[in-house]
C-alpha cells in the first residue's frame, strides 16, 4: 500500500562541503540516499518535499557535521492480507516467484489451486489447468500476501493464489 | 511429529497429571503435563555453622508443548517416571514446513526464526536443502526433497530423459573482452574477419557509480546449436557455471534466445555457494543417477563419475591459458609462442605482443606467468596455480567493483601500449620478405601460423595482403569435440535406456500378476523408481571399456614434481579404463610423450621395438573425446628419434652404452640430422595445401627450429609419407628388427621346437628389453637368414603360419615391417650418419631376401585369411 509519511534522517556531511552550497549539498545527499530504499519493511517511492533542515552540528572527533532532516516521502509498505499485483520470474516445481516491486514473493505449491498443474511443456516450466490460465515466466499474476518479513534492504513475502479472483491475470 | 522432553529437565520427573487427550488439540506453550520433581533447595542461614542449610524438596511444574496440532497419542500415564528424553506425544501439525522461502514457512507463511522458551528446534532447521536454480533463499525438507526428486524421475524417464549438467565457459563457449575482436568484426579485410564474424556480443553494465558497461565477445563452438538442438531431445539441460547470474543469463539469451533449451535452469555463482567447488547436490540434492555432466575442467567437480570431461575450448587464443591450469590444448598453445620467439627474430617487443594480446579480463599474473614460460619453454601445466575463483573472477568479475575497475584499467594500458608497439605489424613485415624469398617455404607458414596462433592482434587493414591462404586457416574453427561429445551422449542415453528397460521388463510383470489390482499401480512406480540404473556406472562401462588394456606411462607431458598419478591428464586416462605406470615396463603399450623432447624414456619405448606405441598427448584427447580407441598411426612422435637413438648406441662399445650423457649427445645429433632429413623430404607425401619447395629461408639455425615446430605440429604427414621417408631412416630399420624380433618370439611361444635354440635367444633379447650387441646383432641376422630359407620351404607352411597369426594379431605392426622391405635394403645402409653397425654387410643380402619373403608370405597370408 502507498503512503505520504512524515520520516526523518541524519545525514553527515563532509567538512570540504562546508560553504554556500552546503544546503544544496546535505538535499543532494538525502535523495541519493533515501529514494529507493528499501528498509525491510517499506520502500521509499520518492521524496515529495523537505520540511526542515537543523542547524549542523559538528561531531567532535571526526569533522563531519550533522543534519537532521524531515521530509516527506511516498512510501510503500506491504502488508500481510493485502492483495497484490506483480510479475512471475521464474517457476520451479515447488511453486512460483512473484516480483512485486522490490518484494520477492514465493507462491508455493500448497498455495496454488489444485487444478493448475506443474508442467514442463516444451521446457519451459509453468503452472497452467491446460485451459486460459497458465502462469510462466513474466505472466502477471495477483495475489495474496499471507506472510512477510524484511531484512535490511529486502523483503520477501508468500503468497497465495488460492482464492477467488486470484492468480493469472487476463491479458 | 514426536514431541520430546528436552534434555535440560531435571530428571527424573514424575508425571502427576496428564492435561491433554487424543484427539485434543493443542497449541504451542499449552501444557502437556504436570510433574514433580526433586530439586535442593537452598534455605536459611544457620548462623552455628555460618553455612546455609541446603535441603531437598519437591517442585510441581507444567510441560508446555513447542508443538500446536491435533494429538495423535498420548505416551506419558499419571505415575510414569522419567528418566530422560521420552517421547511424551504424537502431535500432528497443521503444516510441517517442509517449504521455507526467506525464513518464512511458504505454506503457512509463520515465521522460521521464531525462538519462544519452550523451543528447542527452531523450524528452519527442518528444511535446509536448496533445490531450485535460481534462488537461495528457497529450501525444502529432506522429505520434500525425496518427493520432488521422485516426481522429477517420474518426469524424465516418462519422457525418456536425462538431466544434463552444462557448462558454459571453455566447454560451449568461449569468451573474451578484447576490444580487438569488434575491430576485426567491423574490418572486412582483415584475416581474421571471416573466423571472428560470428562471434556474438553483450555489455553488461556494472553496478555503482563510474561502473561502465563491459562487452563480452562471445564465440560459440562450432555446431553449438545442432548439439544442443539434438541433445535435447534426450537430455533435460542445466547450466551450471562459475560466472555471474547476468553474464549466465546473457549467455543463455545467446545460445538459447527462445529459452526452450535451458528454460530458467540456470545456477551461477551467485547461487551456487561455493565460489571454487561445483556439486550436483546443489541441484539433485536426492540422488545423481540420472544426471550427466559436461565440463571442461574435472577439478571442480572433484572428477565426479557422472562427469563427461570435454576438451577446452580455446577459440581466442592466449586467452584461454589462463583460464585453467591443465586444460589438454594447454601444452601445444603454450609450445606455439616459444617456438615462435626463439625462430622469429626475437625482439623484445614481440615477446610482448604475444602476451598483452592476452590482456583479457585476466589477471596480469597469468601473463607473466606466460612471459617466463616462453623462453625457457618450461613444461606446459607451468600454470596449474591457476585456481578456479581466479578463473570465475577474470570471466565475470563484475561483483567487486574495485578488482574489476583495476583490471579494466589494466586492460586500457595493455591495449594502448600494443597499438603503440604493433609488434605484430613488425613481424608481419618479416614475414613478407621471408615469403618474397621462399613464398612457398614451409617455414613461412609455419611462422604464419605461428604469427596467427601467437596473438592473432593488430592485423592492420593495410597488410591483409599477404598469403590469406594461411591466415584463413587459421583461426579457423576446427574444434569438432561437440559432435563427438554428442555422439558420446546419445550413446550413454541409449545405454541408460536400454538398462533401464531390462531391469524394468521382468520384475513388472511378475509384480503386476501378485498384486491387487488396487494397490498396484503405485507401488510398481516406486519400485520403478528403485530399479533405475545409475548415469555414473553406465558411464564407467562406456568409458572403462575405451582403453581397456592400454597401459600408459607419461613422458615430458606432466611437470616435474606433480605426481603423475594424481594429475589430470592421468585421472581422466584411468577413467577410460587405462592403467597408468610411473616407467616403461613389460606391460606398458603406449607412451605418452612430448613432440619436441626426446626423453629417456621414449628412448627406452623405441628399444622395445614396436611393442609400445610412442604418441603424443592429441592420441589420448582424441580417444577421449572420440569415446573410442583411436588408431596410434597419426599420432605416432619420435618413430625415427627414437630409432636413431638405439641406431647411435649400438656403435657404442657395451660400457659406453648405459652412459645416459654419452647418449643424449649422440641423439641430439641424430635428432638434428633426421630433422632436417625430414623437412626436406616430408612435403613429398605431404598435404596438397602444403609447399613443396625445401626450406631456404634465414639460417639453417632458424630454418632447422622452425621445421622441427612444423614437423611436430603435423603429425599426419609423418605417417603418410612414411614408406617414402623411412628409407633414409635407418633407424627404423632396427625397429623393425625389433619387431621381427618380436614376432619371432611369439613363434616360438607358439611351441616351434625346430630352431628352439636360436629362438630362446631371440626370445630373451626381445624381452628383456636391452640393447642388442654387435655381435648378438650377427647372429640375430645370420638366424634371419635361416629363418628366411626355411620359411620357403613347404614342411615349415604351418609353423610360420602360425607365427604369422600372432604376428597379424599386431596389424600395425606387421604393415610396418612390410614398408620398408620394398626398399632397398644398400641405400637404408649407405646413409651416412646411420645406425647400420659392421654386422650390416653380412647380414645385408640375408635380411633383404628375407624381409622380401617374409612380406610376399604376409601378404599371400592375409589373403588367404
Amino acid at each position: 500500500m502507498f503512503f505520504v509519511k512524515l520520516l526523518q534522517d541524519t545525514l553527515p556531511l563532509h567538512p570540504s562541503y562546508f560553504g554556500a552550497a552546503s544546503q544544496q549539498y546535505i538535499t543532494d545527499l538525502l535523495y541519493t540516499r533515501n529514494e529507493g530504499k528499501n528498509t525491510g519493511t517499506m520502500m521509499i517511492i520518492a521524496i515529495i518535499d523537505i520540511d526542515d533542515i537543523s542547524e549542523a552540528k559538528i561531531m567532535p572527533g571526526t569533522g563531519m557535521a550533522m543534519y537532521d532532516i524531515s521530509y516527506r516521502a511516498i512510501i510503500w509498505r506491504p502488508f500481510r492480507g493485502e492483495v497484490v499485483d506483480g510479475l512471475v520470474s521464474s517457476v520451479v516445481s515447488n511453486g512460483f516467484f512473484v516480483d512485486v516491486g522490490g518484494l520477492s514473493v514465493f507462491v508455493s505449491k500448497a498455495m496454488i489451486p489444485a487444478e493448475l498443474k506443474y508442467t514442463v511443456e516444451g521446457s519451459t516450466p509453468s503452472f497452467t489447468d491446460n485451459d486460459d490460465q497458465t502462469i510462466e515466466r513474466s505472466s502477471q499474476v495477483r495475489l495474496r500476501i499471507k506472510g512477510i518479513r524484511g531484512e535490511m534492504g529486502q523483503m520477501y513475502a508468500i503468497g497465495s493464489i488460492r482464492e477467488d479472483y486470484l492468480g493469472a491475470l487476463m491479458q | 511429529m514426536r514431541l520430546l522432553t528436552s534434555p535440560g529437565l531435571k530428571y527424573p520427573l514424575t508425571v502427576t497429571k496428564v492435561l491433554i487427550e487424543e484427539g485434543g488439540e493443542i497449541q504451542q506453550n499449552d501444557p502437556i503435563f504436570t510433574y514433580r520433581f526433586r530439586a535442593i533447595l537452598r534455605e536459611q542461614y544457620n548462623a552455628d555453622t555460618g553455612l546455609y542449610d541446603d535441603k531437598e524438596a519437591d517442585f510441581f511444574t507444567d510441560f508446555e508443548s513447542e508443538l500446536e496440532g491435533i494429538v495423535k497419542s498420548v505416551d506419558v500415564s499419571v505415575g510414569q517416571v522419567i528418566k530422560g528424553p521420552v517421547v511424551v506425544a504424537e502431535i500432528e501439525e497443521p503444516c510441517k514446513h517442509e517449504v521455507q522461502f526467506a525464513g518464512m514457512c511458504a505454506n503457512c507463511g509463520k515465521d522460521m526464526n521464531e525462538v519462544t522458551y519452550s523451543t528447542t528446534h527452531t523450524n528452519s532447521e527442518r528444511a535446509q536443502i536448496n533445490t531450485v536454480h535460481g534462488n537461495t533463499k528457497l529450501l525444502v525438507s529432506q522429505d520434500e526433497a525425496n518427493r520432488a526428486d521422485d516426481e522429477a524421475k517420474r518426469r524424465l524417464i516418462k519422457s525418456r530423459k536425462l538431466s544434463l549438467v552444462v557448462d558454459l565457459d571453455q566447454t560451449i563457449i568461449h569468451a573474451t573482452v578484447d576490444p580487438t575482436v569488434a575491430e576485426w568484426q567491423e574490418d572486412e579485410e582483415n584475416p581474421n574477419h571471416a573466423a571472428v564474424k560470428d562471434v556474438r556480443k553483450f555489455q553488461l553494465v556494472d553496478d555503482g557509480p563510474g561502473g561502465r558497461g563491459t562487452w563480452y565477445y562471445i564465440k560459440l563452438r562450432p555446431g553449438l546449436k545442432d548439439f544442443l538442438d539434438l541433445v535435447s531431445q534426450h537430455y533435460e539441460l542445466h547450466i551450471y557455471t562459475m560466472a555471474t547470474r547476468a553474464y549466465a543469463e546473457e549467455i543463455a539469451n545467446l545460445i538459447d534466445p527462445d529459452h526452450k533449451l535451458f528454460a530458467n535452469r540456470i545456477l551461477s555463482r551467485d547461487e551456487n555457494g561455493s565460489m571454487s567447488v561445483k556439486t550436483l547436490k546443489r541441484l539433485f540434492p536426492v540422488d545423481t543417477k540420472m544426471v550427466v555432466i559436461i565440463d571442461d575442467r574435472g577439478d571442480v567437480w572433484s572428477w565426479s563419475p557422472n562427469l563427461v570431461k570435454v576438451s577446452a575450448y580455446d577459440f581466442f587464443v592466449g586467452i584461454g591459458d589462463i583460464n585453467s591450469s591443465f586444460l589438454p590444448k594447454r601444452p601445444e598453445l603454450e609450445a606455439r609462442p616459444a617456438k615462435h620467439t626463439r625462430a622469429e627474430i626475437e625482439k623484445p617487443a614481440e615477446t610482448d605482443g604475444s602476451d598483452t594480446s592476452s590482456g583479457e579480463v585476466k589477471s596480469d599474473g597469468s601473463s607473466k606467468r606466460s612471459r617466463s614460460s616462453t623462453p625457457a619453454s618450461t613444461p606446459p601445466a607451468i600454470n596449474g596455480d591457476v585456481t578456479a575463483v581466479e578463473r570465475m573472477i577474470s570471466m565475470a568479475g563484475k561483483q567487486d567493483e574495485g578488482s574489476m575497475k583495476e583490471k579494466t584499467e589494466e586492460q586500457d594500458e595493455t591495449i594502448a601500449a600494443q597499438q603503440k608497439e604493433r609488434p605484430l605489424q613488425q613481424m608481419q613485415k618479416k614475414l613478407e620478405d621471408a615469403e618474397k624469398e621462399a613464398q612457398t617455404s614451409p617455414a613461412v607458414e609455419a611462422a604464419a601460423e605461428l604469427l596467427v596462433g601467437n596473438g592473432h592482434h593488430d592485423l592492420e587493414p593495410g597488410e591483409s595482403t599477404p598469403p590469406s591462404r594461411y591466415r584463413h586457416n587459421l583461426l579457423i574453427d576446427d574444434d569438432n569435440e561437440l559432435q563427438h561429445l554428442g555422439e558420446s551422449l546419445h550413446n550413454i542415453h541409449s545405454h541408460y535406456f536400454a538398462q533401464y528397460d531390462n531391469l524394468n521388463a521382468a520384475p513388472q510383470d511378475t509384480r503386476i500378476t501378485k498384486l491387487r489390482p488396487g494397490g498396484h499401480t503405485k507401488k510398481r512406480s516406486l519400485d520403478n523408481l528403485e530399479q533405475i540404473p545409475d548415469a555414473a556406472v553406465v558411464m564407467a562401462d562406456l568409458k572403462s571399456s575405451v582403453l581397456a588394456g592400454v597401459h600408459l606411462v607419461f613422458s615430458g607431458v606432466v611437470p616435474l614434481g606433480v605426481d603423475i598419478h594424481s594429475h589430470d591428464l592421468s585421472v581422466w586416462a584411468r577413467s577410460f579404463g587405462a592403467t597408468v605406470s610411473d616407467n616403461v615396463g613389460k606391460r606398458t603399450t603406449h607412451l605418452i610423450a612430448s613432440p619436441d623432447r626426446r626423453t629417456a624414456k621414449v628412448r627406452q619405448a623405441a628399444k622395445k621395438g614396436g611393442r609400445i606405441a610412442v604418441v603424443s598427448q592429441e592420441w589420448l584427447f582424441a580417444c577421449f573425446s572420440q569415446w573410442k580407441r583411436v588408431d596410434v598411426g597419426a599420432y605416432r612422435i619420435h618413430c625415427e628419434a627414437g630409432g636413431s637413438g638405439k641406431g647411435a648406441a649400438a656403435l657404442l662399445p657395451d660400457g659406453f652404452e648405459r652412459g645416459e650423457f654419452v647418449l643424449s649427445s649422440s641423439d641430439e645429433e641424430a635428432a638434428r640430422t633426421e630433422d632436417e632429413t625430414d623437412g626436406s623430404v616430408t612435403p613429398t607425401g605431404g598435404a596438397p595445401s602444403r609447399p613443396l619447395k625445401p626450406l631456404e629461408v634465414n639460417t639453417a639455425d632458424v630454418a632447422g627450429d622452425v621445421e622441427e615446430d612444423w614437423a611436430m605440429h603435423s603429425p599426419t604427414v609423418k605417417r603418410e609419407d612414411s614408406s617414402a621417408n623411412q628409407e633414409q631412416n635407418p633407424e627404423d630399420w632396427d625397429d623393425i628388427k625389433g619387431e621381427l624380433d618380436d614376432f619371432l618370439a611369439s613363434g616360438s611361444e607358439a611351441g616351434d621346437d625346430s630352431d628352439t635354440e636360436s629362438v630362446g635367444t631371440q626370445s630373451t633379447i626381445a624381452s628383456d628389453g636391452l640393447r642388442t650387441p654387435p655381435e648378438k646383432m650377427d647372429r640375430k641376422r645370420d638366424y634371419d637368414v635361416a629363418f628366411a630359407a626355411n620359411s620357403e620351404s613347404a614342411e615349415e607352411g604351418i609353423q610360420l603360419r602360425k607365427r604369422k597369426r600372432g604376428a597379424l594379431s599386431r596389424t600395425t605392426s606387421s604393415t610396418k615391417v612390410v614398408d620398408p622391405t620394398s626398399e632397398p635394403a644398400k641405400q637404408v645402409l649407405g646413409e651416412p650418419g646411420g645406425g647400420s653397425t659392421e654386422a650390416a654387410p653380412d647380414g645385408d643380402d640375408g635380411d633383404d631376401d628375407l624381409e622380401a619373403a617374409l612380406a610376399a608370405e604376409l601378404e599371400a597370408d592375409a589373403d588367404e585369411g
